[in-house]
C-alpha cells in the first residue's frame, strides 16, 4: 500500500510545481495585459498652438498626439508654410507627465519666451515660442479632451 | 475580461507563489519521509526525519523575507524571490536526501544566506556605495583570492586548495569575487559611457583585471569558474557597448584557450576526452559522465520519486551532480519545470535590467542575470554532457555555502534594483544586446531540455542496460527473485531474507558451476545469467504489473520461480561418485532430452563467492568451467559405437565421418539455455563437450533418435500458474533404428538392462577418459543415457561410475 500511497503524493508534488509555474504564467499574462491596457488609457493632455505670422491674425490649432513636429515638410503633424522655418524644425512631446519643446536642429533657431531654445524644455501655457518668423502661443486644456483639428493643407 | 485585468498587487503574486514553492517542499519533504516505506513495500520501516529541520529553516526565512520586503521594497518583482526560495528549498532537501549531515550544513548557510539577505533589504536602492567604491570591492576579493594560494585548503580532502578557513567552517572566494567583478564591471562602465570608440583606454583597466583574476583562477584549477569570467566579461561589455564584435573576439579568444588549455593541462584534456568519448573509458575518466547520463536515464519521464532512486551512485551528486539527482528521483517532468523556473528567472532579471533607473544598475542586473543563467546552464549542460564538465555550481540549489550566499547577494541586488518600478527607466539607444542576451540563455536551456529529454526518451533503455549500472544489483536487494527447483520442487537457488538484505542462498552449492551465482559485485553466471529475465520477474509477469512496479516502485515485479528437469537425488548420487575426480557427469532422459544429472567436478560454494572470488578466478583447475557444457575434450575412440551403428567397416573415409558428426550435432553447439562451448568446424581436429556427447550416446537408447536436451522445463507464472518453457530444437533420427539397436546390443554389460563403452584418448601429455552408457532399446521405463568423463587416463572408473549411476537411475 505505501507505493501507491507515494505515488499519489509524487503525482500531487509534479501538479504543485507545475501550478507556480502556471501562476507565475498566468500572473505575467495579466500583467502584460495591464501594460497594454495602461497604455491605451493613458490620456495625453491636448494642446493648442495659436500661430501667428508677421501681424496675420493668429490660427487656432488642436493636436491629441504625444508628439507633434513643426516644420515646413507637409508631414509635420503641424506644417507651417514659412521660408523661415526649416523643414522639420522643432517638436513639441509629451513624456514624463509634461509638454516638451525642442529645436530639431534647425537653421534659424527656436526662441522660446524670447531665449535662444539650446535644450529640451518644458512648457506651460501661456509660453510663446517663435519659429523662424512665425509666433506660436501654447495653450494646455489641462482636463478638456478637444476633438483634433483636421490637417489643414497637403501642399 | 474584468477579471482578468483584476491584476493582483506585487505582493499579492509574491505570497501567493511562495504558498505554493512552500506546498512543494512540504510533499517532497513527506515522500521523503514516506520513501522508505515504498522501497520496502512495507509501513514497518525507519522512517527518514531530519530533513524537516532543514524544511522549517526554509518556511521561517523566506516568511520573514516576504514580510520584510513586503515592508521595504513592496513594488519589487514578485518573481524572483519565489523562484530562488523554491530552488534552495528543492535544494536543501536533495542534499539531505544524498547526504544527511551536509543538509543539516546547508541549513546553516541558507539562516546565514538568509539573514545576510533579510539586512541587506534595508539598503537604498540606489546602491550608490557599490558603484562608488568600486576598486575597493575588487582589490578586496582578487586579494582574498590570492590568499587562497598561500592558506588555501581543500576541505574535500583533495588537491584543489580553493577554499579559506578552519575548523569545519570554509569559504570558496572565488564564489562571491563573481560578484565583486559584475559589480565592478558594471560601475567601470557605466561610468564611462557612452563608451568611446578608441578600444584601448576602455578596455586596458577591464582586461587587465580580468587577466589577474583568470591567472588566479588558472593556478587554483578552477576552470569552470575562468570560463564563467570570460563569458560574464564578454557580455557585460558587449551589453554596455553594443557592438556584436565583442562577442565573436571573444568567441575566437575562448575557443584559442581552450585549444592551448587542451594542451597545457591536464585537467582540461581530461574532461574534454571525458565529454567527446565517454563510452571508451566509463569506469575510469568518464565515469562521472557515464554515472550521470544511467542516472538520468532511470529518472525516466516521471522519475523514481524523492528518496526513491539511486542518486548516491554518482560521485560528488550533492554539488556539481545535483541537477542528474533532481532527473533521478524527479523526471524529466521535475527538470522541465526546473528550466522553466530558471528561465522565469532569467526573463524577469532582463526586466529588471531595462527597467532599472539608470547605467551602472541597468548592467549590474544584466550582468547578474548572465551569471545565474550562464552558470546554470554550464553546469547542467556538462551533467547530461551537452557541454564538457565543469566544476561549478547550480546557482541556489547545489551545496556549498559560499555559492548559496554569492546567489543569494545576487537575487538582493536584483530585488533592490527593481523596487522602484516608477522611476522612469534610464534612455536605451539600443536594446538589442539585451534581447540578444534573453535570447541566448532563452536557447540554452531550450537546448539542455531537449538534450535532457533526448537520453531519456530516445538512450535511456540502452544506457540501463549497461552492466556498470548498480541499480540493477540494488533492486535485487528489494525484490525477491525467484527460486531455481529440481524437477520436485526441491529449491536449488533461492532468495532468503526481508526487503532491503534480500540474499540469494545456494542449497545445493555442488551445482554452481551448472546454475551458476547472481552477485552485486561478480555479476552473474550459468543458469542465473541466461533465466535473469524470469527470476527478475521481467519475462512472464503481464506487461502491466510490470509497468506498475517500473512506475511505483522503480523496481520489477517479484521474481518467478523456474522448474529445473534436475533431480536432486540422482545428482547427489553423481556428485558422491564423482567426488575429487576432476571431470564431468550428464544423464538424460534419451527420449525427452531431460537433463537429471549435469555434475562438473572442481565445483564451488557460491554462498562463499566474495571471499574466494579472487581465489577461484586463478585456480588452474577451472572450478567455475561448467564442465558439461563448455568443456570441450577429443572424443577418441569413444566414437567406435556410432561408426557401428551408422554400419561404417575398416577405416572410414573423410566425407563419410564429417557426414556422420554432422548428424551427430558434432559442429553445433547444443541449443540450452546456457552458456554452451562453441563447437568445432569440419575439416579442423574433433573435440566434443560431454553435453553432445550424452546427446549421441542416447541415440543408441532411442532407436536411432537424437532428442534436444532440456533443463529449464517451466516457470511459475501469477496468471497461469506453471507454463512449460518448450524444447529449442526437434529430435532427429540420425541412424536407422536397426542399426543403433544391434550396436545398443552388443555393448550390454552382462546382467544388467544397460550396455556400456569406454574409451581413453591422450592428447600431449593430458589424458582423457570416457565412458558413454545407456539402457537397452527395448526398455520398458523412461530410457536413459549417461556420460562420464574423467581428466585422467582411468576409463575403468569411468566405466564404473556410469554403470553405478545407471543402476540407481534404474532402480524402480
Amino acid at each position: 500500500m505505501s507505493g501507491p500511497v507515494v505515488l499519489v503524493l509524487r503525482i500531487l508534488l509534479a501538479v504543485s510545481l507545475y501550478a507556480f509555474l502556471a501562476w507565475a504564467f498566468v500572473s505575467l499574462w495579466r500583467d502584460i495585459k495591464q501594460q497594454g491596457a495602461l497604455l491605451a488609457a493613458r490620456k495625453v493632455p491636448p494642446i493648442s498652438l495659436s500661430i501667428a505670422r508677421g501681424e496675420s491674425s493668429p490660427q487656432e490649432r488642436h493636436f491629441i498626439q504625444s508628439e507633434v513636429t513643426i516644420g515646413r515638410d507637409p508631414a509635420c503633424e503641424c506644417p507651417v508654410d514659412d521660408e523661415s522655418i526649416s523643414a522639420r524644425h522643432a517638436r513639441l512631446s509629451f513624456h514624463h507627465n509634461q509638454w516638451w519643446l525642442e529645436d530639431l536642429d534647425s537653421t534659424n533657431g527656436t526662441q522660446l519666451n524670447q531665449e535662444k531654445l539650446a535644450m529640451p524644455t518644458v512648457i506651460i501655457s501661456e509660453d510663446e515660442f517663435k519659429c523662424g518668423d512665425t509666433r506660436f502661443v501654447i495653450s494646455l486644456a489641462g482636463d478638456i479632451l478637444m476633438p483634433p483639428t483636421k490637417r489643414i493643407q497637403h501642399a | 475580461m474584468k477579471r482578468f485585468l483584476a491584476q493582483e498587487s506585487p505582493v499579492q503574486i509574491q505570497s501567493r507563489l511562495l504558498r505554493l514553492a512552500g506546498i512543494f517542499l512540504f510533499l517532497y519533504s513527506l515522500i521523503l519521509t514516506l520513501a522508505a516505506a515504498a522501497r520496502e513495500r512495507s509501513w514497518a520501516v525507519d522512517y527518514r526525519w531530519n530533513h524537516w529541520l532543514g524544511f522549517a529553516a526554509w518556511v521561517v526565512i523566506f516568511t520573514l523575507a516576504h514580510l520584510l520586503s513586503r515592508r521595504q521594497l513592496p513594488d519589487a518583482d514578485p518573481y524572483i524571490l519565489p523562484i530562488a526560495a523554491l530552488l534552495a528549498g528543492w535544494g536543501i532537501l536533495s542534499i539531505y536526501r544524498l547526504i544527511p549531515s551536509f543538509g543539516l550544513r546547508q541549513t546553516a548557510w541558507l539562516l546565514v544566506s538568509g539573514m545576510v539577505f533579510l539586512l541587506g533589504l534595508r539598503l537604498s536602492p540606489e546602491l550608490r556605495f557599490l558603484r562608488r567604491y568600486k576598486y575597493l570591492w575588487l582589490s578586496g576579493g582578487l586579494l582574498i583570492t590570492a590568499l587562497t594560494l598561500v592558506f588555501g585548503v581543500d576541505p574535500g580532502g583533495g588537491y584543489e586548495h580553493a577554499w579559506l578557513g578552519c575548523c569545519g567552517i570554509y569559504f570558496q572566494p572565488s564564489e562571491p569575487l563573481k560578484l565583486l567583478l559584475i559589480i565592478f564591471l558594471a560601475a567601470y562602465l557605466a561610468d564611462r559611457l557612452p563608451l568611446s570608440l578608441r578600444p584601448l583606454p576602455l578596455l586596458a583597466p577591464t582586461a587587465v583585471v580580468m587577466g589577474v583574476a583568470l591567472v588566479l583562477l588558472v593556478i587554483q584549477r578552477d576552470l569552470g569558474t575562468a570560463s564563467i569570467f570570460i563569458f560574464l566579461y564578454t557580455i557585460i561589455l558587449f551589453v554596455a557597448s553594443g557592438k556584436k564584435r565583442i562577442l565573436l573576439i571573444s568567441l575566437v579568444g575562448l575557443a584559442a584557450a581552450g585549444i592551448v588549455g587542451y594542451f597545457l593541462f591536464d585537467v582540461i584534456r581530461l574532461r574534454v576526452d571525458a565529454w567527446l568519448n565517454p563510452w571508451l573509458d566509463p569506469s575510469g575518466r568518464s565515469f562521472q559522465i557515464v554515472q550521470s547520463l544511467m542516472a538520468v536515464a532511470n529518472g525516466g519521464t516521471s522519475g523514481r520519486g524523492p528518496g526513491l532512486g539511486s542518486p548516491g551512485l554518482v560521485p560528488v551528486a550533492i554539488s556539481d551532480f545535483i541537477f542528474t539527482s533532481i532527473a533521478e528521483e524527479t523526471g524529466l517532468v521535475g527538470t522541465l519545470g526546473l528550466l522553466a523556473l530558471i528561465g522565469v528567472f532569467t526573463a524577469r532579471g532582463i526586466r529588471i535590467a531595462l527597467r532599472a533607473p539608470d547605467n551602472f544598475r541597468r548592467i549590474l542586473a544584466a550582468g547578474l542575470t548572465a551569471y545565474i543563467g550562464a552558470q546554470s546552464i554550464l553546469i547542467i549542460g556538462g551533467n547530461i554532457r551537452l557541454l564538457p564538465l565543469t566544476g561549478v555550481t547550480l546557482p541556489f540549489v547545489s551545496y556549498g555555502g559560499s555559492s548559496l550566499l554569492t546567489s543569494f547577494l545576487a537575487l538582493l541586488i536584483l530585488l533592490l534594483i527593481s523596487s522602484q518600478p516608477e522611476d522612469e527607466p534610464a534612455p536605451l539607444p539600443r536594446p538589442q544586446p539585451y534581447l540578444m542576451l534573453a535570447g541566448l540563455i532563452g536557447l540554452g536551456l531550450f537546448a539542455l531540455a531537449a538534450t535532457n529529454a533526448w537520453w531519456v526518451v530516445w538512450r535511456g533503455p540502452d544506457i540501463l542496460e549497461r552492466t556498470d549500472n548498480a541499480r540493477r544489483s540494488i533492486s535485487d536487494r528489494y525484490v525477491k527473485r525467484g527460486s531455481l527447483l529440481d524437477r520436485h520442487e526441491t529449491p536449488v537457488n533461492l532468495t532468503v531474507g526481508n526487503p532491503g538484505d534480500y540474499l540469494r542462498t545456494y542449497q545445493y552449492p555442488a551445482l554452481a558451476p551448472i546454475t551458476g551465482y547472481t552477485n552485486p559485485t561478480y555479476g552473474q553466471s550459468g543458469l542465473e545469467a541466461s533465466l535473469d529475465l524470469y527470476l527478475r520477474g521481467l519475462d512472464g509477469n503481464p506487461a502491466s504489473s510490470i509497468w506498475w512496479d517500473h512506475i511505483v516502485y522503480g523496481q520489477p515485479p517479484p521474481g518467478l520461480d523456474v522448474r529445473l528437469s534436475i533431480d536432486l537425488d540422482l545428482q547427489r548420487q553423481a556428485d558422491e561418485l564423482l567426488g575429487e575426480h576432476t571431470g564431468a557427469i550428464v544423464l538424460i532422459n534419451a527420449t525427452s532430452g531431460e537433463i537429471l544429472v549435469m555434475a562438473s567436478h572442481p565445483t564451488f560454494d557460491p554462498n562463499q563467492l566474495d571471499t574466494q572470488a579472487a581465489t577461484l578466478l586463478q585456480d588452474q583447475n577451472s572450478p567455475l568451467l561448467d564442465r558439461v557444457a563448455q568443456g570441450l575434450y577429443p572424443p577418441g575412440d569413444a566414437m567406435q559405437p556410432f561408426f557401428q551403428a551408422a554400419g561404417f567397416s575398416g577405416q572410414p573415409s573423410q566425407t563419410d565421418t564429417e557426414q556422420l558428426f554432422t548428424n551427430l550435432g558434432f559442429y553445433v553447439s547444443p541449443k540450452l539455455l546456457l552458456p554452451v562451448a562453441t563447437a568445432t568446424y569440419p575439416g579442423g581436429l574433433l573435440r566434443v563437450s560431454p553435453l553432445q556427447m550424452v546427446l549421441a550416446a542416447a541415440t543408441l537408447s532411442n532407436n536411432g533418435v537424437q532428442p534436444t536436451p532440456r533443463l529449464a522445463m517451466a516457470v511459475d507464472t501469477p496468471t497461469q500458474g506453471w507454463v512449460i518453457l518448450p524444447a529449442l530444437g526437434e529430435p532427429a533420427t540420425v541412424f536407422p533404428s536397426a542399426g543403433a539397436t544391434e550396436t545398443a546390443q552388443a555393448l550390454i554389460v552382462s546382467g544388467q538392462p544397460f550396455w556400456q563403452w569406454e574409451a581413453t584418448v591422450s592428447q600431449g601429455s593430458q589424458s582423457f577418459s570416457w565412458s558413454l552408457a545407456g539402457t537397452v532399446p527395448n526398455w520398458q521405463s523412461s530410457p536413459l543415457a549417461v556420460v562420464v568423463l574423467l581428466e585422467e587416463n582411468n576409463p575403468r572408473e569411468a566405466g564404473s561410475i556410469s554403470q553405478t549411476l545407471l543402476e540407481a537411475a534404474t532402480k524402480p
